[in-house]
């Protein structure tokens, strides 16, 4: 093609010379052929600029030469460029009608938690309206306190049980995801046949568990009758004496799994009284010494005056279980450790014992209702395998949690961590009276 | 379309403040809502316990009354706004004057559930007190979203509801004046529920007085003490006028 154009200019300039020779006047032959040429040039080239400029209307302009090339190059770009953005679109048409498609409401929050943008479930769920909420900041059309502290949190943990906006018998579920710079994903679900389901079920456990109570109490005391009656044939001891004790098994069952209900249906937080967590400690520490079945060495030491704000009883059924659990897992010849102190950052009462320790694949799963490390063992030990998940949710009321250390063979550590706000200050003068009027007492006893 | 003035100030720190007070509002405003809620779940469902909850949370309802009235005068002291801020300010301070009442009524509602709790329930379970519970609830919900939403339609639309609330309101006590003569046993739960329906007729006229709030703040044309139809025309053509 340009060697063609070159051999076209080439030519014109032989013709010009070719005349100027025949007919004299070189020079002007040139310039006259020369500016002929260029004059033809620019028609082309005005025609490729009218058909740019109407483009994509009309055909392109047929032309030969070095323009023609052009023109074939510039349609063969436009479409490329044409098939690029149809599958962009599709992709994006395809990307829209799925996300509108979901069950789940999807929200797109800017960094001031303004709405970018939400499919249609979402809008169904929250009342949305879809013209006018666009660029309204979110906790200012869902006003629920709960989620408005969720909100502007600075993490977002786990996901949000909330009552929608309209009344009704109606639960969402709401988790939000940061991404980008400071953008949310909030995802909403619509968790009402869970959350009924999960009221039934705890509904369930705590009737049940109470209704089973009074038939026990009737036959564990008819049990410890027969036991004690002279008339009652020898033979029957050892059979009796089972019953006895599996009655007494189940008793504790019933009991752990009401206290454990009693803590899942608690709303909220827990109360704010103060507790002495000292004064507390001081009495297990009493109580465990004066088991007979207790490993060798309970130690307790004190370490910090300050107690804590919440529901005396729930401190102490968590303390407790803590404490029981430790003392059942170690051998008669081991020691076990309570310590009670604090920091900048909480409360901390922890429980090392030289027990068995826990295999680490066990870990996770030990808070979880009667879960059991070794099943045949536990059952002799005679728990209840709700323990640790009384602690768990004793602890939760409080905003603290459980930490646990093992090694398999050597021994445990219980820690149960509380947060700062539950954290009672009170001044190491108390702590020194405090021990000067427990010590007494202590050897009373 | 207001919502856009807001962000045509010279002064960023402006917007900002206005924002905020009005975010304020609305958070106030949620946190009455859920309130109000509770004090009927715990009138309907017999709870005594979340009843003497809401009558004890009630002082947090003011103490955010008294901050957002701070942050006004600070706003008007400092700024000094004309026109549309103006108007937005004027009707914030009037909207949470109305909801401090509606959180007061809530208190007196809770209040009542925890007495209430303990004593005998009647056969019809408050349906006809949950229905019209239901209903201004719903009306303060509406009240706040046109509020956030700066839309003066729905408002009118929420202002219009305030006539059912009112026939509901009667028909309870006409009821409730029956069951007095039929079992005049029953007259000191009866008069409880009196006070709670009347509270809830209360809470209807705030939320309807927030609205008229509304219209004031988006269209400058004040509503109150007029008949609806008026209302409407004004609307019309305040709208007409802008076009």
């Amino acid at each position: 093609m340009w060697s063609f154009a070159l051999a076209r200019l080439a030519g014109v300039l032989g013709l010009a010379v070719l005349l100027g020779l025949i007919f004299g006047q070189l020079w002007l032959w040139l310039l006259g052929l020369s500016c002929l040429y260029a004059a033809w040039q620019l028609i082309d080239l005005y025609r490729l600029d009218r058909w740019l400029s109407t483009r994509p209307k009309t055909d392109p302009p047929d032309m030969g030469g070095v323009w023609g090339g052009v023109v074939a190059q510039i349609v063969r770009l436009n479409r490329r460029k044409r098939f690029h953005k149809q599958r962009v679109l599709s992709l994006l048409r395809e990307l829209r009608r799925s996300t509108a498609a979901l069950p789940d409401g999807v929200i797109i929050l800017s960094r001031h938690r303004e709405i970018h943008w939400f499919n249609p479930p979402a809008g169904r769920l929250l009342g949305l309206k879809r013209g006018l909420d666009i660029g309204l900041r979110i906790d200012n059309l869902i006003r629920n306190p709960e989620f408005v502290k969720y909100l502007h949190g600075e993490r977002f943990a786990g996901p949000l049980v909330i009552r929608p906006p309209k009344p009704g018998e109606c639960y969402l579920s709401i988790q939000a995801v940061p991404y980008g710079a400071g953008q949310i994903l909030m995802l909403v679900r619509d968790v009402t046949r869970q959350m009924q389901i999960e009221a039934m079920r705890k509904d369930f456990v705590a009737n049940a568990s109470h209704e089973l109570r009074t038939p026990l109490t009737v036959i564990s005391g008819y049990l410890d009758t027969l036991a004690e009656d002279p008339g009652v044939d020898p033979a029957w001891a050892g059979p009796i004496h089972d019953m006895r004790s599996q009655t007494q098994r189940m008793t504790l069952i019933i009991g752990d799994l009401l206290e454990l209900s009693r803590l899942e249906s608690t709303e909220g937080e827990a109360v704010r009284d103060p507790v002495d967590t000292g004064a507390l400690l001081a009495r297990l520490h009493r109580d465990a010494l004066a088991r007979g079945d207790r490993p060798a060495q309970v130690e307790l030491s004190i370490e910090s005056a300050d107690g804590l704000f919440g529901s005396a009883r729930d401190i102490e059924s968590a303390f407790t279980n803590v404490l029981v659990n430790a003392l059942k897992y170690t051998p008669a010849t081991g020691s076990v450790h309570m310590r009670w102190w604090s920091d900048a950052g909480g409360a901390y009462f922890s429980v090392a014992d030289t027990g068995i320790g826990i295999p680490e694949e066990h870990l996770p799963r030990i808070t979880e209702r009667f879960y059991r490390v070794d099943p045949g063992r536990s059952r002799e030990q005679g728990g209840s395998g709700l323990g640790l998940a009384i602690v768990k949710h004793a602890l939760q009321l409080h905003g603290g949690q459980l930490d646990v250390h093992s090694v398999e063979g050597k021994g445990s550590t219980f820690t149960c961590e509380f947060p700062l706000v539950r954290v009672w200050r009170r001044p190491e003068r108390a702590v020194a009276e405090a021990a000067a009027q427990s010590a007494p007492r202590a050897k009373s006893a | 379309m207001e919502t856009a003035d807001l962000t045509h100030h010279i002064s960023r720190r402006f917007n900002e403040d206005l924002e905020k007070v009005r975010s304020q509002v609305l958070q106030m405003g949620g946190f009455v809502e859920q309130q109000l809620q509770k004090a009927i779940t715990a009138l309907v469902e017999g709870d005594g316990r979340l009843g003497e909850a809401v009558a004890t949370e009630d002082y947090k309802v003011n103490g955010m009354e008294v901050s957002i009235d701070e942050e006004c005068s600070r706003i008007l002291a400092t700024r000094s706004p004309a026109a549309g801020d103006l108007r937005v300010i004027v009707a914030i301070i009037k909207t949470i004057t109305d909801l401090e009442r509606i959180g007061d009524e809530g208190e007196k509602i809770g209040m009542i559930a925890s007495r209430l709790a303990s004593m005998e329930r009647p056969p019809d379970k408050y349906r006809s007190v949950k229905h019209l519970g239901r209903l201004v609830g719903q009306m303060v919900h509406d009240a706040l979203d046109a509020f956030a939403r700066m839309d003066a339609q729905s408002a009118l639309r929420t202002v219009r509801d305030d006539k059912a609330v009112d026939e509901e309101y009667e028909s309870i006590q006409r009821q409730c004046m029956t069951f007095m003569m039929e079992d005049p046993r029953s007259i000191t739960r009866v008069m409880e529920i009196m006070w709670v329906v009347r509270a809830m007729e209360r809470i209807g006229d705030h939320a309807k007085n927030i609205c008229e709030y509304i219209i004031y703040m988006v269209h400058g044309t004040d509503v109150r003490h007029t008949s609806l139809e008026d209302v409407a025309l004004q609307l019309a053509s305040a709208q007409n006028n802008r076009r």
